[in-house]
């Protein structure tokens, strides 16, 4: 009688009547060589079930079971997904090389003055959380995110940021907070999964364009906030 | 459109297998999560669509694999354009654990496999679905299940080591 391997698969798996199934099961036991067939086709099933299986296990990402229980941003494709989560963890980092077209597509602009703070550099408010807000232990809700902290080749103290208002990267002399580079603000991006796009890295292109070695560790920029920064 | 409370819990009850699924088509635990997302959106914004007394985890898992292969192709490209950016990062966190899956055998030999062998795969050896409901999640006749399958399950022996 002649087995198909289609037909051994699906009696391995229990798919056929029985009537056909014991036929095959008579017809394995005399041939060693379907036995070893249907051994493997077994084997390869625990193999992957057990492979598997522990992500079955796993507490489900709060994300998920959110949605089930609440609103959540949704997600448009995999790939942008994918795009923004990498954004999201290349932030931190300093060891990526970023692409000169990166940096290009930064716009370089000024602020208006205002508030008696002398042109191109940062006002009251955005200076206020350059002085004070560390990257180790901002709010997550602040209004502008310290993004990272580095020293220029002048030696100054530079800080990229990020916010509803605006994102840049600020570098502090003796008058304030001098603008040095400004991307597009992040209104509209209200979600943290957001922020963290291609003006984040384009900001982060520029401060590594800028940056005389790696950025500041938290003790560092402690240090620094500790002596005003300058 | 009457909202059913039992709906979301049904689903959450499934959403440990979900991903599983998930994670099996994407081949890492990363995207696998969000395709389980997008899948959920789907489902909630379809829930209308979903008729009371018939299955949920098929109506499910059906949702899941169209919107991968759909998916599918962009997702690939997209994959090797960042393959390069990839490995120059630290490793940490997420990346670690995208890693450590990479690594594995399994995962590598399932990522080998054309689309529509690697689900009849997944549904049959790895969700525990009968021909029949696999065939219908997939959208083919029983018989093209059953030839995909057995053609997954060659290519991964050979992939595996293991002789057929």
């Amino acid at each position: 009688m002649t087995v198909t391997r289609e037909e051994l698969a699906a009696f391995a798996d229990g798919e056929l009547p029985p009537e056909r199934a014991q036929q095959i099961a008579q017809t394995v036991e005399r041939d060693p060589e379907l036995a070893q067939q249907l051994a493997a086709h077994r084997a390869l099933k625990d193999r992957l079930a057990g492979h598997f299986a522990p992500i079955a296990q796993q507490p489900v990402p709060d994300r998920l079971s959110a949605m089930l229980t609440r609103e959540t941003a949704p997600v448009s494709d995999i790939a942008a997904a994918r795009e923004k989560r990498q954004a999201r963890r290349r932030l931190p980092h300093w060891g990526w090389v970023a692409g000169p077209a990166l940096a290009a597509s930064l716009a370089l602009a000024i602020f208006l003055p205002r508030g008696g703070v002398p042109d191109g550099y940062a006002d009251a408010q955005l200076a206020g959380a350059l002085d004070t807000q560390l990257v180790a232990e901002q709010p997550s809700g602040a209004d502008t995110r310290i993004l990272l902290s580095f020293q220029n080749r002048e030696g100054d103290f530079c800080r990229a940021f990020s916010g509803a208002s605006g994102s840049g990267i600020a570098c502090r002399d003796t008058q304030g907070w001098k603008l040095e580079a400004l991307g597009e603000g992040a209104a509209g991006a209200r979600t943290e999964y957001r922020t963290a796009g291609a003006d984040a890295g384009a900001i982060m292109a520029r401060a590594q364009s800028m940056a005389d070695g790696p950025a500041l560790d938290a003790e560092a920029e402690a240090e620094a906030r500790a002596t005003g920064w300058q | 459109m009457t909202l059913n409370p039992s709906f979301e819990q049904d689903l959450l009850a499934l959403l440990p297998r979900l991903r599983r699924f998930a994670v099996g088509l994407c081949g890492n635990p990363a995207d696998g999560d969000d395709l389980c997302q997008m899948s959920l959106e789907r489902a909630l914004a379809n829930r209308d669509k979903w008729r009371e007394g018939t299955r949920l985890d098929s109506w499910m898992y059906r949702i899941m694999r169209n919107l991968w292969i759909d998916e599918g192709r962009a997702t690939t490209r997209r994959r090797e354009t960042f393959v390069a950016e990839d490995a120059g990062l630290s490793v940490g966190g997420e990346g670690a654990q995208e890693a450590a899956v990479e690594l594995s055998l399994v995962d590598r030999a399932m990522q080998q496999l054309p689309a529509d062998q690697r689900e009849a795969v997944l549904l049959v050896m790895v969700e525990g679905y009968g021909y029949r409901e696999a065939a219908e999640i997939v959208g083919c006749p029983v018989g093209t299940l059953n030839s995909r399958l057995v053609r997954g399950r060659d290519a991964l022996l050979t992939l595996l080591g293991e002789k057929a």
